[in-house]
């Protein structure tokens, strides 16, 4: 029960690093998802040492801990549906180290991604991951979401550019886990273990990145399609050609529309259009990576091709990407933009088909959902524009969800490309991982045995979201 | 959850909207309030979910919910960010409204008067917002009307007219910033007075490595209007070794409070002050940037710092 030693906890973080006012604490319920639900107390510890001694004392008084970075996840990740204490991380946002001799850096949880590669690019390089929201978005986030961008179809996720990290567990204790180098072989990987982990096994405190040189050559292109289907297809063969794009974006008509209406962007309302980036030191192998995939497109009934090393041409086509998710919700003034099935990843040869269903199963809800994503790594997003005062469009959209992953696991699909389960996508996730379920909940019984940190989320999320969890919207009925 | 009307009869018409705001967050990262607290439930879509839950019905009108809302220095770079291309300002001001009629006043960022004000009646006449009125009472500032911009400070003789929550913007404050600057910076030769509009440093929420930020020549200080500037505060840097002191504000015609203006004419009379010491002018300087241009502030700060490095310290 609602219950929470508050001279304690003030005792531990300082008076200024507690929030205990309803108004904070409603604020502090909700992030970029459906969710809402409200926290007992907000804290923000400064210091590894403060963050041992909450978990030490959450632990023993048995208070969930939901630990939080910029907000910014789409899937309820870090609405504390159990109510206890948030850990506001964004108050450890300190880059440790920059060593260019062993190509690492450290960082604390609450740095921000674009911060640290504005950091970084002094010395010639980037970090990768970086997803949408970076100007956002935490390392920690990042961490307990293996989040990943644009980039990754080429540099990976942020599982794949994590060397190592210190990590509080649910007792208290501080362990070093992973290494500063860049190979280790032997042992379970538990560094691995916690990237994608959503919060839900330990506090991550310090994590050592790994990062690349930025190129000396990007060159970015367009080609437009009058079919959703040809666009799919022509990414199917591009990834399988051989072709390395280091970013394949695909838009259809609806986010083309969204992105002009806000950004004012002039793109052309077509059916859909394929983004795509080839990068190098070598202006001749950036070249060839870009002809080959023009040439691909066009074999797919690609139009308007064209192509662009201009940086500002870039950044203008890439803006539209990136404010696509915020975009959306003036397609219509009526119609807000839900994450809702909002990412899955599926094999590529089934790309063009996945875009296609989604349509269909929003036509047949009457709900609109859009096709777009970073599909280069055969990730699809999704997102889905309703009157959310309307009960009925709810139920619509919850069975349009379940269409959707029905179809998703069909064809060997998952859940989550990159945006995670948290409580919006906890049925399908469950479905899809039902015969290692009993493995999940041991390794998390044998790491949180009293369930504190982030209970409710992933395996433990209930099925039925609607119902079982508060939206942070006014549903009439 | 059935919505509550009867109470927010200025709110309830951004049902819709705030229903829209899809909480991406993306406006923290350009709000001054949240870049000094570093606390969420200052960031403007702290504002957004508190004006939804008192819509709602979720949350209560308290003074807790109320400080949220107008703690605001209405720089609108957040709506200038935002892509789903909602008015926050114009909701905070509605929602400001409605807190008003239930009593609940703030003040927050908006500018009151203390009791050695002396009447004089300049604060009324300097106000860009006609927030300002003399009532029997005393000077009483609207909140629904106040901006934030700070211009009264300025320009009340008496030091009566104040913003009491100055998150990090008041002249004790930046001076104090200035001269730690100065003390811990073995290279430090200038301090840059930036106005809110024409440049905020994006990305600055992290704190780099020691090795990173050691040896800066300059720092920024972000100081909300130009209009807001005093000659204590400009003058300050100096006695603590500076070599010089660059202001940055709005080009002309730009600035919603004509606070540029009101800068201009600060440092075209300490020019003047300094002519008069034999203290080359040039020390201090007055550059204009249009909203967000980064490369053109960073350009006319190369040359400023350049310029004194040709003038070397002040012998």
């Amino acid at each position: 029960m609602k219950s929470v030693d508050e001279p304690r906890l003030r005792e531990i973080v300082g008076e200024k690093n507690i929030k205990s006012d309803p108004s904070d604490l409603y604020v502090y319920g909700s992030d970029a998802s459906v969710h809402h639900a409200i926290p007992w107390v907000i804290v923000k510890p400064d210091t590894t040492l403060q963050v041992q001694k909450i978990m030490e004392y959450a632990n023993q008084a048995l208070i969930p801990v939901t630990p939080r970075g910029g907000g910014s996840g789409m899937c309820g990740q870090t609405v504390p549906i159990h109510g206890g204490i948030i850990l506001d991380m964004k108050g450890m946002n300190r880059i440790l180290e920059i060593n260019m001799p062993d190509v690492y850096c450290r960082v604390e949880p609450g740095v921000v991604d674009d911060d640290l590669n504005l950091a970084l690019k002094q010395y010639g390089v980037f970090y990768p991951p970086t997803p949408a929201s970076s100007r956002i978005a935490t390392i920690g986030g990042e961490i307990a979401n293996n989040a990943s961008g644009v980039r990754s179809v080429k540099y990976g996720a942020t599982r794949d550019a994590v060397l190592g990290m210190k990590v509080v567990m649910p007792n208290g204790k501080l362990v070093n886990l992973g290494a500063r180098t860049r190979v280790e072989a032997s042992g379970y990987q538990l560094h691995k273990l916690m990237i994608g982990s959503e919060g839900t096994l330990g506090v991550v405190v310090e994590a050592t990145l790994s990062f690349v040189p930025i190129p000396e050559f990007r060159c970015m292109g367009i080609a437009n399609f009058d079919s959703l289907e040809d666009a799919g297809q022509a990414i199917g063969s591009i990834m399988s050609s051989g072709a390395i794009p280091s970013m394949l974006e695909l838009v259809d008509s609806i986010a083309i529309k969204a992105v002009n209406k806000t950004m004012n962007l002039g793109l052309k309302e077509v059916a859909a259009a394929l983004i795509f980036e080839a990068d190098g030191m070598v202006k001749e192998a950036v070249d060839y990576e870009i002809n080959k995939m023009k040439l691909i497109c066009e074999k797919h009934h690609g139009k308007d091709l064209h192509s662009s090393y201009d940086p500002k041409e870039r950044a203008k086509i890439f803006m539209g990407r990136k404010k696509l998710f915020p975009a959306l919700s003036k397609y219509d003034d009526n119609l807000s933009s839900t994450s809702l099935a909002d990412d899955m990843a599926v094999p590529y040869s089934k790309m063009a088909q996945m875009a296609g269903k989604i349509h269909e199963v929003a036509k047949k809800n009457n709900i609109i959902m859009t096709a777009y994503g970073h599909c280069g790594s055969g990730c699809m997003h999704t997102k889905i524009l309703m009157d959310t005062r309307r009960k009925d469009q709810w139920q619509s959209a919850q069975k349009a969800i379940g269409e959707i992953y029905d179809y998703v696991q069909s064809v060997n699909g998952t859940t989550s490309a990159e945006h995670g389960i948290g409580l919006s996508k906890a049925a399908a996730f469950k479905t899809e991982k039902a015969d290692s379920l009993w493995l999940l909940q041991t390794i998390k019984k044998a790491l949180d045995p009293n369930n504190i940190l982030n209970p409710g989320k992933l395996m433990q999320a209930p099925d039925d979201w609607v119902t079982a969890t508060n939206l942070r919207y006014s549903v009439n009925s | 959850m059935k919505i509550k009307e009867k109470k927010f009869t200025h709110l309830k018409k951004w049902d819709a909207t705030l229903a829209s705001c899809i909480r991406c967050g993306y406006c923290f990262e350009h709000c001054p309030m949240f870049k000094y607290t570093n606390w969420e439930s200052d960031a403007p879509r702290a504002k957004i979910i508190t004006a939804f839950g008192l819509l709602a019905g979720q949350i209560k009108p308290t003074p807790g919910a109320a400080k949220k809302l107008f703690n605001c220095f209405y720089c609108k770079r957040c709506e200038a960010a935002c892509s789903s291309g909602v008015s926050l300002t114009e909701i905070f001001t509605d929602a400001k409204k409605d807190l008003l009629a239930m009593g609940l006043k703030g003040p927050g960022t908006t500018s009151i008067t203390h009791m050695n004000c002396a009447r004089c009646l300049i604060c009324i006449g300097v106000c860009p917002h006609e927030a300002r009125s003399n009532q029997e009472t005393g000077i009483e500032t609207d909140p629904s009307k106040c901006q934030s911009c700070g211009i009264c400070v300025e320009a009340c003789p008496a030091g009566a007219a104040t913003i009491e929550n100055s998150f990090g913007t008041s002249r004790e404050e930046l001076t104090k910033k200035a001269e730690s600057f100065l003390a811990s910076h073995s290279s430090a030769k200038a301090i840059v007075f930036a106005c809110n509009w024409s440049y905020y440093p994006e990305l600055q929420a992290s704190q780099l490595p020691k090795s990173e930020t050691k040896d800066n020549a300059y720092e920024i200080l972000v100081n909300m209007c130009g209009g807001r500037l005093e000659a204590q505060l400009l003058m300050a840097p100096f006695l603590n070794n500076a070599w010089g002191v660059l202001v940055a504000c709005c080009p002309e015609g730009e600035c919603q409070h004509d606070g540029n203006i009101k800068a201009k004419k600060m440092v075209a009379n300490l020019q003047n002050t300094l002519k008069t010491i034999e203290i080359d002018p040039e020390r201090v300087q007055l550059v204009e940037i249009p909203a967000g241009d980064k490369a053109l502030f960073q350009a006319k700060i190369d040359t400023f710092v350049d310029k004194m490095n040709t003038l070397g310290p002040i012998a």
